[in-house]
C-alpha cells in the first residue's frame, strides 16, 4: 500500500471517528500529504539545533523522531484531530503548557 | 512633556464613547468614525519623540521642588531614582509601530462602515476601544498599566467575536474568554511577583534594579514571574498552546474586524516581548524558549492551515504561524534579527490585514468562507483576486513585496548567530505558507464555479477596494525602500542590547 493509500485510510477512518461524511478529496489528501512532509522535515531540522547543547542528545533525538515517523505515520490526521475546538483538549494542553513552561524555568534555571 | 503622546490613547478611548452616545444616528457615525480613524495614524506622525509622565512628575531626582519635602532616607536611597508615576515613551520605533496599527485601523474601520448595513451599535466603539488597548500597550512602560490595557483588549476582542454575528461566534468567544480566565490572572501573578522582589512596576526601573545588582537577579522568584509573564505573552499572541483558540477567535470575528485582532495580536508579541527581553534576557534561557515556541507556532501552524477548508481558517492559522518569524527575531537577540523581528511584525501586521479584508470580499459576497464550495470568482472580480494574489505573493515574502526584505533579514539573523538550521526552516515553511495560500486561492478564485453557489451582492463596496490598494501601496514601498522602517526600529533594538 502506497503512502497515499495510507493516509486517505487515516483520513477515513477519523471522519468515521468523527462522525463526519464528506468524501476524501484529491485536495485534501495532497493537503494532509504536504503537511505531514512539512512537519517531518521541520521537525528533523529543528532537532539537529539541539547539537548546541550535546551531540549526544542530538543523535538520540533524530533516532527518536524518524523511529516515531516510522510507526506513527500518518501523523498530520492525528494532531488535527488533537489541535481541534475543543474546550477540553484546549485546556488539556493550556495546563500541560503551563507546568512544562514553569518547570523549565523555575528548576530549569535555579543552580545553574 | 509631549500632550500628544497621552492623545494618542484618549482620542481612540474619546471616540469609543462618543460613538456609543449616538446610538441609532448611523450617518452621524459613519462622519465622526472615519474623520477620526483617518487622524489615527496622522497623530504619531506629528508626535515628537519623548516621555510622557502621568503622575507630572519623573523621578525625585529630576524634581528638586518636589525632593526638598521629601525625608532624606528616601532622597538618600535608590528610591530617588525610581518613577513616581505612570510613563509612556514615545520614540521612532514606536512611532511606526503606531503609524501602522493606525493605518490598519483606518482601513479596518473605513471598510467595516462600508460593509455593516447598520454601523450604528457596539462594533465600532469595539473598534475604537481595541485600538486605544493595544496603542497604550505599545506606548507603557509601566507593567501593570500594561496589564490593565492587555484585559481591556481582550474584552475588546470577545465584544468584536461577539458583535460579528458568525455561526459558532458565541461559543468562540466564551471559550476565548475561559481560557483568559487562567491565562490572564497567572499573567498577573507574574507582575505581582516581579512588584514583590522589585517594588516596582515601571519596566526601566526594574530593568536598572537588575542591572545594578540593587535587586538580586538569580533570585528564584523571579524565574517562576518570569515564567508566568511568558504565560501570559502566549496568551496575548496566540502562541502554542493557544494557537487554536486565536486562529479560531479571527476566523469568527467579520474580515475586517480579524484584521484588527490580528495586529493586537502583533504588536501585544513586539510590547510584551520587548519587556521580557528588557527585564529577563539576563536569564540564557529565556531567549531558547522564546524561539523553541516561535519555531512550535510556525511547525503547527502552518500544518494546521493546511489542513483546512474554511479559508478564513487558513489565514488565521497562517497568521500566528507568521507570528514565529517575529519570536524568532526577538529570541535571537542581536541588534539586527531584533530590527528584523519588528520589521517582520510591520509588514505582518499590514499583510495579515490585507488577506484578511482581500479573501473577506469572498465572505461579503456570497456569505460563503468553505473553500470545497467556492470557485469562479477569478471570472466575476479580476482586479480584486488580483489583490488578493498579490497579498499570498507578499506574505510568503515574494520580492519585491514587503516580507521579502524582513524574512531576507530573519535568515541572515539567523545565519550571523550561527544557526542555519532556523533559516532552512524558515525558508521551508515560507514555501508552504504560498503553497497553502495557493490551495485557497485556486479553490477560490481559479476552479469552475459551482452550481449552488449563489452571488448575494453583485458589487465591492469601492472602500474594501481603496483598503486593498492602499495595503499593496504600503507593502510595495517598505519592499523597495525597506529602510523607512529598519531605520527607526533599529535604535529600540539598539538600546535592548
Amino acid at each position: 500500500m502506497s503512502l497515499y493509500d495510507t493516509i486517505i485510510n487515516k483520513i477515513k477512518q477519523i471522519q468515521e471517528y468523527d462522525k463526519e461524511n464528506e468524501p476524501v478529496t484529491n485536495i485534501a489528501a495532497s493537503s494532509t500529504l504536504a503537511a505531514e512532509i512539512t512537519l517531518l522535515s521541520s521537525i528533523l531540522v529543528a532537532v539537529i539545533m539541539l547539537r548546541y547543547f550535546s551531540n549526544a542528545l542530538m543523535i538520540v533525538a533524530v533516532i527518536l523522531v524518524v523511529a516515531i515517523a516510522f510507526f506513527a505515520m500518518p501523523i498530520m490526521p492525528k494532531l488535527k484531530r488533537e489541535q481541534n475546538d475543543s474546550l477540553n483538549s484546549m485546556i488539556f494542553y493550556i495546563i500541560i503548557a503551563l507546568g512544562i513552561i514553569t518547570a523549565l524555568f523555575y528548576w530549569g534555571n535555579i543552580h545553574v | 512633556m509631549n500632550p500628544l503622546i497621552a492623545l494618542l490613547v484618549i482620542v481612540p478611548i474619546t471616540c469609543a464613547l462618543l460613538l456609543n452616545l449616538l446610538h441609532n444616528k448611523d450617518r452621524t457615525i459613519k462622519i465622526i468614525a472615519t474623520i477620526i480613524a483617518i487622524f489615527l495614524p496622522i497623530i504619531p506622525l506629528f508626535t515628537s519623540y519623548g516621555l510622557h509622565y502621568f503622575g507630572a512628575y519623573s523621578t525625585l531626582a529630576q524634581s528638586p521642588t518636589l525632593a526638598q519635602w521629601v525625608p532624606s532616607t528616601i532622597t538618600n536611597s535608590v528610591l530617588n531614582l525610581y518613577h513616581m508615576g505612570i510613563v509612556y515613551s514615545f520614540g521612532s520605533a514606536q512611532q511606526v509601530l503606531l503609524i501602522v496599527l493606525g493605518i490598519i485601523a483606518f482601513l479596518a474601520i473605513i471598510t467595516s462602515l462600508n460593509e455593516i448595513k447598520r454601523p450604528s451599535g457596539v462594533y465600532a466603539f469595539l473598534m475604537f476601544m481595541l485600538v486605544a488597548a493595544v496603542s497604550a500597550i505599545i506606548l507603557s512602560d509601566d507593567i501593570f498599566n500594561l496589564y490593565v490595557f492587555f484585559e481591556i483588549a481582550a474584552i475588546a476582542q470577545v465584544g468584536i467575536i461577539i458583535a460579528s454575528k458568525i455561526k459558532g461566534n458565541y461559543e468562540t468567544a466564551l471559550k476565548y474568554m475561559i481560557l483568559g480566565s487562567i491565562a490572564s490572572p497567572l499573567f498577573l501573578v507574574g507582575i505581582a511577583l516581579l512588584l514583590g522582589i522589585t517594588g516596582n512596576v515601571n519596566i526601566t526601573d526594574i530593568a536598572y534594579s537588575l542591572k545594578t545588582g540593587i535587586i538580586n537577579p538569580q533570585n528564584p522568584v523571579l524565574l517562576m514571574a518570569c515564567g508566568l509573564i511568558i504565560f501570559g505573552w502566549l496568551y496575548g499572541t496566540g502562541l502554542p498552546p493557544f494557537h487554536t483558540i486565536k486562529s479560531a477567535v479571527y476566523s469568527k470575528a467579520l474580515p475586517h474586524g480579524a484584521a484588527l485582532l490580528q495586529a493586537f495580536s502583533v504588536f501585544i508579541l513586539v510590547a510584551l516581548g520587548i519587556v521580557i527581553f528588557r527585564i529577563f534576557s539576563y536569564i540564557p534561557f529565556s531567549k531558547t524558549f522564546i524561539i523553541a515556541i516561535s519555531l512550535a507556532a510556525m511547525i503547527l501552524s502552518i500544518t494546521m492551515a493546511l489542513m483546512q477548508t474554511d479559508f478564513k481558517r487558513i489565514i488565521a492559522f497562517l497568521a500566528v504561524g507568521e507570528l514565529g518569524y517575529i519570536g524568532i527575531g526577538i529570541g535571537l537577540g542581536t541588534a539586527y534579527s531584533i530590527t528584523a523581528g519588528l520589521f517582520q511584525a510591520v509588514n505582518e501586521a499590514i499583510i495579515t490585514a490585507f488577506l484578511f479584508i482581500g479573501f473577506g470580499t469572498i465572505m461579503y459576497l456570497t456569505k460563503e468562507t468553505d473553500i470545497k464550495k467556492l470557485g469562479g470568482m477569478m471570472i466575476h472580480y479580476p482586479k480584486a483576486a488580483l489583490l488578493v494574489l498579490l497579498a499570498g505573493l507578499a506574505m510568503a515574502g515574494v520580492p519585491p513585496l514587503n516580507a521579502f526584505q524582513s524574512k531576507f533579514m530573519l535568515i541572515q539573523s539567523s545565519l550571523n548567530a550561527g544557526i542555519p538550521e532556523l533559516g532552512i526552516i524558515m525558508i521551508l515553511l515560507s514555501i508552504v505558507t504560498f503553497m497553502t495560500f495557493m490551495k485557497a486561492f485556486y479553490a477560490i478564485y481559479m476552479r469552475p464555479e459551482p452550481k449552488e453557489l449563489k452571488i448575494n451582492v453583485s458589487k465591492i463596496p469601492k472602500a474594501t477596494i481603496f483598503s486593498l490598494v492602499v495595503f499593496l501601496i504600503i507593502c510595495l514601498v517598505l519592499g523597495l525602500f525597506p529602510q523607512i522602517a529598519t531605520n527607526a526600529l533599529q535604535p529600540l533594538a539598539n538600546s535592548l542590547i
